[in-house]
């Protein structure tokens, strides 16, 4: 039995093993081409500083966003009932199925119509702007949000919330009391990953936003223009940089997690 | 205190009611049905979860079938408790106290009664409820729910979790409850023995329809319906037609068997009648011993053709001599000692006429 037993251990951790193994080439592989004094040089310069800067602030932005438009929607879609209901919730999953640089050709497309023109007019511009990056990276993670708050909510027995409502709170009152405390582990974990996500957002920013270079660059359109100029040692640094401040926060928010729990 | 006028809600293709229940203050209702009889839905749409389809719903004399769940003053405690696991022992306890605004002096007065009484002085500092046994949980449900002193308290098969032990000890203490602070309840459960240890009125549900509603004895001794007498487990049921009524009123019925039964004032010559008596309710007339009068009536001698042996009672499962008619009948451990039947043997029994209750059929 003792013997099945440990096959069976081996056979799950086997793939695990590899995949880690496999993790760790890949990022040590960068040490080939990474030098401190690169890295220092690289640090200093202004476009990169930019870069960090509004991809911290784009993903943060977004994720927010996300996080306040999911909220609600992914309630509504566990809870309530009302028409078109199944035909919406297939509907918001488009973006998870889409690739990005599809997702960002429609962003572009929609503001080439008549309400995009308005939009425009009343300072919404998104081609070559922050706003572009940020709802780029917006349209990316919500469907990842309204996904993981709905199964959440889900997991929440709605007698909790009856139980509140009879003991005096109103709807609203009983879903800011009891539902999302109740929820704030999914929706930290929420964050976590569309945040995650957002940061390392490529294709739909590129094709809204560009990337200008101290303007809407951020630190993975950077990376492709690195490459694209051959600028290895710059590539390496921005990479490096990347996964040090995902690790960071991912890390950061974890413990946090685990904390509150 | 509460009263339902022609109620129907529905909920899938499942219909409740029309409804008619007439509960005044101060009294323990037991709601009993068989699982997916509409019991949930009927508190539900009560409690103003569920809009009704159609009919009204007053509480206190205040027509409330519009008001939200919030205004209508009920406190609910559902099978899964539904404690909230983010909040600590004390603050699951005066969540309602606190949404209602109580002031804290009165708060502070009503919780150390209900601590008391529900022996909870040693728990309201616990933190983590998730931590607290079945029976803690039950107590701290229920002081959450009384503490804001509801117009109501709506039971949903609170103990069906719990061991016989912790549930007998809460059962004693829910009607403690009940006397001490005066809280009307309506308890739903499908435990017919818990139904009938704490309710002052019986209501029997099933299918969505209130089939009966009345004391302990009408409920277990008189069934108003077929559907009623045999989910109380009346075993013994024959389908008869009457033969004559006699002057005083007793009915003679007959189908392989004849049997005298009680005054019934639908009983006409050739009607057809369910019959029945609870197996409890069987006499077995000992040999050589003399027979009072009330024992003069529906003797039958019989054989046995099983013995069932249950926790604190055995069953005899015997036929009517000189017809296919089996009859069970139930008696306690130390009786069946005493007469220590086996299977085969010949007896005498007696279907008393008050035992028997008399259903019409057409």
């Amino acid at each position: 039995m003792l013997h099945r037993d440990t096959a069976f251990k081996i056979s799950m951790m086997l793939p695990l093993g590899l995949l880690t193994a496999y993790f760790l080439l890949l990022v040590s592989s960068q040490s080939t081409f990474f030098s401190i004094a690169a890295f220092t040089e690289q640090l200093s310069g202004r476009d990169l500083r930019s870069a960090i800067t509004l991809s911290l602030f784009a993903a943060t932005v977004s994720s927010i966003l996300a996080i306040i438009i999911a909220i609600p929607s992914a309630y509504a879609l566990a809870r309530l009932d009302f028409p078109g209901k199944r035909i919406i919730d297939t509907f918001i999953d488009l973006p998870m199925v889409l690739t990005p640089i599809a997702l960002g050709t429609l962003i572009l497309m929609a503001w080439n119509t008549a309400i995009g023109h308005l939009l425009s007019n009343l300072g919404l511009t998104l081609p070559f702007t922050v706003a572009g990056v940020i709802l780029a990276q917006f349209t990316v993670i919500i469907a990842i949000s309204i996904r993981m708050l709905k199964a959440t909510f889900e997991q929440i027995s709605p007698r909790q919330e009856q139980v509140a409502r009879l003991l005096g709170c109103s709807a609203f009152g009983s879903f800011l009391h009891v539902t999302l405390p109740m929820a704030r582990r999914g929706i930290l974990a929420a964050i976590i990953l569309t945040w995650a996500r957002a940061i390392g957002e490529f294709g739909a920013t590129v094709m809204v936003a560009g990337t200008a270079r101290g303007q809407t660059a951020t630190l993975p359109s950077s990376i492709y223009l690195a490459m694209s100029m051959a600028d290895l040692p710059k590539a390496v640094t921005l990479v490096m940089i990347l996964i040090s401040i995902s690790l960071l926060v991912l890390w950061g928010v974890r413990i946090a997690l685990e904390s509150k729990s | 205190m509460i009263r339902v006028e022609q109620l129907v809600a529905q909920r899938g293709n499942f219909t409740l009611g029309p409804l008619d229940l007439d509960l005044g203050k101060e009294s323990y209702l037991t709601l009993l049905g068989p699982s997916g009889s509409g019991k949930t839905l009927f508190l539900e749409t009560c409690m103003g979860l569920i809009p009704p389809g159609s009919g009204h719903v007053w509480l206190n004399g205040q027509d409330v079938t519009s008001s939200r769940p919030e205004q209508r003053h009920i406190s609910y405690l559902p099978q899964d408790l539904a404690l909230f696991p983010h909040l600590n022992v004390r603050e699951n306890i005066l969540f309602g106290a606190k949404r209602r605004r109580i002031d804290n002096s009165i708060v502070a007065d009503r919780l150390n009664n209900l601590l008391t009484l529900l022996e909870l002085h040693g728990t309201i500092n616990r933190g983590d409820v998730t931590t607290l046994s079945g029976g803690e949980k039950q107590r701290v449900a229920l002081a959450r729910a009384l503490l804001p002193q509801p117009r109501m308290l709506f039971l949903d098969e609170p103990f069906s979790a719990l061991d016989a032990t912790i549930k007998r000890q809460l059962q004693v203490k829910l009607r403690e409850v009940n006397q001490q602070l005066g809280v009307t309840i309506l308890h739903v459960t499908h435990d017919q023995e818990e139904a009938f240890m704490l309710g002052e009125k019986i209501a029997v549900m099933i299918q969505g329809k209130l089939c009966q509603i009345g004391s302990r004895d009408d409920i277990y001794y008189r069934p108003e319906t077929l559907e009623v007498a045999r989910f109380l487990r009346n075993q013994n049921i024959f389908e008869m037609t009457v033969e004559e009524v006699l002057p005083c009123g007793t009915v003679q019925m007959s189908n392989e068997l004849k049997l005298t039964v009680p005054k019934h004032e639908r009983a006409r010559k050739g009607q057809r009648f369910a019959t029945g008596i609870r197996s409890e309710e069987v006499v077995i007339i000992r040999p050589n011993k003399p027979i009072g009068p009330e024992l003069q009536e529906n003797l039958f001698r019989a054989n046995v053709t099983d013995i069932l042996a249950f926790g604190g009672t055995h069953t005899l499962c015997i036929k009517l001599q000189g017809s296919n008619t089996t009859i069970d009948v139930e008696l306690p451990n130390c009786a069946m000692r005493d007469l220590g039947y086996a299977i085969g043997d010949d007896l005498q029994i007696c279907l008393r006429k008050q035992s028997l209750w008399t259903i019409p059929l057409d």
